[in-house]
């Protein structure tokens, strides 16, 4: 058997009978966690250090002074006023080309994110009332950037187009006040509910801190496991795999109150809006990671396997869980998968509850799914209990 | 003689890899079809490469021909789709927070009659902004259908005040915009995603890769064997006689339990039967106990006086053939995905190709590095994990560089994933010249004969630390 550390040794040395009830099998469980630096890590040290690590880069949270161009081949008054008004605004931080090459240029070294051109003979067209216009060149590459560079443009371009027409009505014996009011005749109110900064860390922390729960719990969970089998100790009755589960996920959902309290709290993200509903989804959610995590040690029967093959999984399972892609967008046979995967309801579930304060009778779906793949993991496992292990049953 | 015996070196250790990869299905796996289900499944997820028809609602107390008109034109919208039409905000609001839809449209009571007496009528429109991907969209497509109104309100005003139909669209907007989207004209997801996230991918499991296959040597206490075998022939004979042979799962359970009732407690035992390392070796398989002798006759190996540093880094090479060679193809397999239909040019291609093979490379090194560095594979997997598995987040693509915060950004300047995607979107979306991405192509190349460099000296010295071979 291979060596773990020198007090594992020692039980190899002596073969004990798997602990079979309940509580033994909570208490057994939580100190051979604790024992294990590897464990101890994976299930809490871990988890704490992303809460931290991960929202780290979004801590300016709004996209603000993108670096832009602007080739001005006008330099007329008007134009002149387009440039400053560009400049003025909050969302772009303005720099002048000369042509349009360097201004690619610029792009393709990073440099600035787009650029606006202002045709020769603008000012010209606008008075003597012909067509005339602007391009805004944004960096397709790069989604967040582009549409803060068009709307920063649009908005400079807009409020000087505005006031154009305005002069021309008033010129035309229009009333001034009035001719303001018709800038646009119908205008967009937008009221962001729920994330009202729109931070782009307040959008994807929240979900992401239930990928990171759920990774680290079922790596944990599938590391004890397969260190067990191992030492030939994974076999336990069915009240002792509870029991196992339940230790698991006692500590993880420690960890979890960890980022609806303290986590969420310390970046000023929209939290809390449903604590007890939030709180209910932990306790169905962490078991049913940690019997999956359990399921999984079984089979992967080693160690280290859970890391190397968990560890790349995040990415995908986020993008099918439906948050920040949407689901209907998948191919058909991926959305019927994906509800195999906890996080799947759990964002979600998560998201509603704790960010937008729905009820639990609204997120029932989330909670049913939940628990229909908590009994579905634990009877695959009482069934891999049974499979794997005739002879025991044949001794008692 | 001595460019032979480098050769030797590197073909006795992709040998030897080979043999392990063979009779391990799940090594085997991990290095041949995970990252060739990844690149695939990564592409299938992002097939439909724009959003369209998401769910949204509208409250109309306004009930005008208008109204109609407004309600009309936003389901007409690509992006967006009138589920229902809802008549009270609790109502809407309940339905938000079910997630029936993302957004609610109030079309308030005096429409109608603000816009034919000529006043402003605004729309409301209130998104659930915590789901951002679907808020952006619909707050697009909604600005979208305002502006198709306005703009149809004020020319149809214009018109009826006399003045000509082309010079009352002039007249509604003197100075209009030309939105340009400069590369990726479409907004494909595919390519703004899909080619970005496999890369990302394909480094989170190099990495993982890296550090395993020189962790499971330390890991098993085989490191010692494998640099004998490597070095000489002579060694090889020596070690291979010893070592038991194709011992299935339970049987070496069977062993070690009578290992353990011997009282002879030997740690090599249990590694070489159980983790199949015998399969290296002759058929004949020897009881546990004579096994015992391999630890009289490995640490001689191991701490043989001259660990030839060449040998070791062709050796190194040898053993990470295989997983270079399966990356190399696959990464050929997610760049012609994600090469667009416009014409790429072949440099650019080239140039994109050569910085993810670095990567590659540089991945398995790093692997290896935190691995040997730690002397433990599961601490190299950890450290991997920490650091591969978020480094999308931090690479710039779907958060702008720009906005990350200062401090933030050395952690991303230092991550070689930062890098590769800005060679990648460069070169593959904004059809930038080759010669502006060289530095990245460089930088990538001096990473990664550094860290290879940096293996095999840690390699020396972990040979040179036998007592700590072993640790989980």
């Amino acid at each position: 058997m291979p060596p773990l550390s020198t007090d594992h040794n020692a039980k190899v040395t002596q073969p004990q009978p798997p602990v079979q009830g309940f509580f033994a099998s909570f208490f057994q469980t939580l100190t051979d966690v604790f024992k294990d630096k590897g464990i101890v890590l994976m299930l809490i040290i871990a988890p704490i250090i992303y809460g931290f690590f991960y929202p780290w880069p979004y801590s300016s949270e709004v996209v603000n002074h993108v670096p832009v161009g602007i080739v001005d081949k006008d330099n007329s008054d008007l134009s002149r006023t387009i440039v400053r008004y560009a400049s003025a605004s909050p969302q772009l931080d303005t720099r002048r080309f000369l042509d349009e090459q360097s201004a690619k240029e610029a792009i393709w070294a990073d440099e600035i994110a787009g650029y606006m051109v202002i045709p020769s003979g603008l000012e010209q067209n606008v008075l003597s009332g012909k067509a005339a216009s602007v391009s805004v060149l944004g960096n397709g590459g790069y989604f967040l950037l582009n549409k803060n560079v068009q709307m920063g443009f649009l908005k400079a371009v807009s409020t000087v187009s505005a006031g154009v027409k305005i002069k021309k009505s008033v010129a035309q014996g229009a009333y001034a006040p009035t001719a303001a009011q018709n800038a646009q005749a119908v205008p967009l109110q937008i009221v962001p509910l729920y994330n009202q900064t729109e931070g782009y860390g307040a959008y994807v922390v929240p979900a992401v801190s239930i990928i990171i729960l759920q990774q680290t719990l079922l790596m944990a969970t599938a590391m004890l496991i397969g260190t067990w089998y191992e030492q030939r100790r994974h076999q336990t009755s069915i009240s002792g795999w509870l029991g196992r589960i339940t230790a698991l996920s006692t500590l993880s959902f420690l960890i979890g109150c960890f980022y609806y309290g303290w986590a969420f709290e310390l970046h000023h993200y929209p939290r809390g809006q449903n604590m007890l509903g939030s709180l209910l989804f932990l306790l169905l959610f962490c078991p049913t990671v940690a019997t999956l995590g359990c399921l999984l040690g079984l089979w992967f029967r080693q160690r280290e396997r859970s890391m190397q093959i968990l560890i790349f999984s995040s990415l995908p399972m986020f993008f099918v869980s439906g948050y920040p892609w949407p689901a209907d967008q998948l191919p058909t046979f991926l959305q019927i998968v994906r509800w195999f995967i906890p996080t799947t309801p759990a964002i979600n579930t998560s998201v509603q509850l704790n960010q937008m304060g729905a009820s639990i009778s609204q997120v029932a779906t989330g909670f049913y799914a939940l628990a229909a793949l908590w009994a579905l993991y634990f009877a695959l496992l009482v069934w891999l209990r049974w499979y794997n292990a005739p002879k025991r049953r044949q001794v008692s | 003689m001595r460019l032979t015996q480098l050769s030797e070196a590197f073909i006795r250790s992709a040998a030897y890899e080979r043999r392990f990869l063979h009779k391990n299905p799940w090594d085997l796996t991990m290095v041949v079809w995970i990252p060739l289900l990844t690149v695939l499944l990564i592409w299938w997820i992002f097939s439909q490469t724009q959003i369209t028809n998401l769910p949204i609602g509208v409250i109309d107390q306004d009930n005008g021909p208008v109204a109609n008109t407004a309600v009309r034109y936003l389901d007409a919208s690509p992006t967006l789709s009138v589920r229902q039409m809802y008549y009270s905000a609790a109502e809407a609001e309940a339905a938000i927070l079910q997630r029936d839809i993302y957004a609610v449209v109030i079309i308030p009571e005096d429409f109608s009659r603000n816009i034919l007496s000529s006043k402003s009528a605004p729309l409301i429109l209130q998104v659930n902004a915590q789901y951002g991907t679907h808020s952006g969209i619909i707050q697009t497509g909604v600005q979208a259908v305002a502006g198709t109104l306005s703009a149809g309100v004020e020319i149809q005003r214009l018109i009826k005040q006399g003045m000509a139909p082309s010079q009352a669209a002039i007249a509604y907007s003197p100075i209009s915009i030309q939105r340009i989207s400069l590369f990726n004209a479409a907004t494909d997801y595919q390519q703004f995603l899909a080619s970005t996230v496999i890369p990302a991918l394909l480094h989170i499991l190099a990495m993982v890769i890296g550090a395993t296959t020189i962790g499971r040597e330390l890991r098993d206490k085989q490191l010692g064997h494998w640099y004998g075998f490597i070095a000489s022939a002579q060694a090889y004979d020596n070690l291979s006689g010893n070592i038991s042979a194709n011992i299935s799962d339970s049987a070496s359970a069977s062993a070690s339990a009578s290992a353990n009732i011997s009282g002879n407690v030997n740690n090599n035992v249990a590694d070489n039967t159980v983790q199949k390392i015998a399969a290296l070796s002759q058929p004949a398989a020897k009881l546990p106990n004579s096994t015992a002798k391999d630890n009289t006759n490995q640490k001689p190996v191991s701490t043989l006086p001259s660990v030839h540093m060449g040998v070791l880094l062709f050796g190194l090479l040898g053993k990470y053939f295989w997983p270079m060679l399966a990356y190399g193809l696959w990464s050929i397999l997610a760049l012609w995905l994600a090469t667009p239909q416009e014409s790429v040019a072949s440099s650019a291609v080239f140039a994109t190709y050569l910085g993810l093979l670095l990567l590659m490379m540089l991945s398995f090194w790093l692997g290896a590095i935190f691995t040997l560095g730690s002397f433990s594979l599961r601490m190299g997997l950890s450290a991997t994990g920490f650091i591969s598995a978020p480094s999308y987040a931090f690479a710039g693509v779907t958060f702008p560089y720009i906005a990350i915060s200062d401090s933030a950004k050395h952690w991303s300047d230092a991550l070689p994933l930062t890098h590769y995607l800005k060679l990648h979107i460069a070169q593959m979306q904004m059809q930038a010249p080759v010669a502006i991405s060289l530095p990245i192509l460089y930088g990538l190349a001096i990473a990664t004969v550094v860290a290879m460099m940096l293996t095999a000296l840690l390699t020396k010295r972990a040979l040179a630390h036998p007592e700590r071979w072993g640790a989980r």
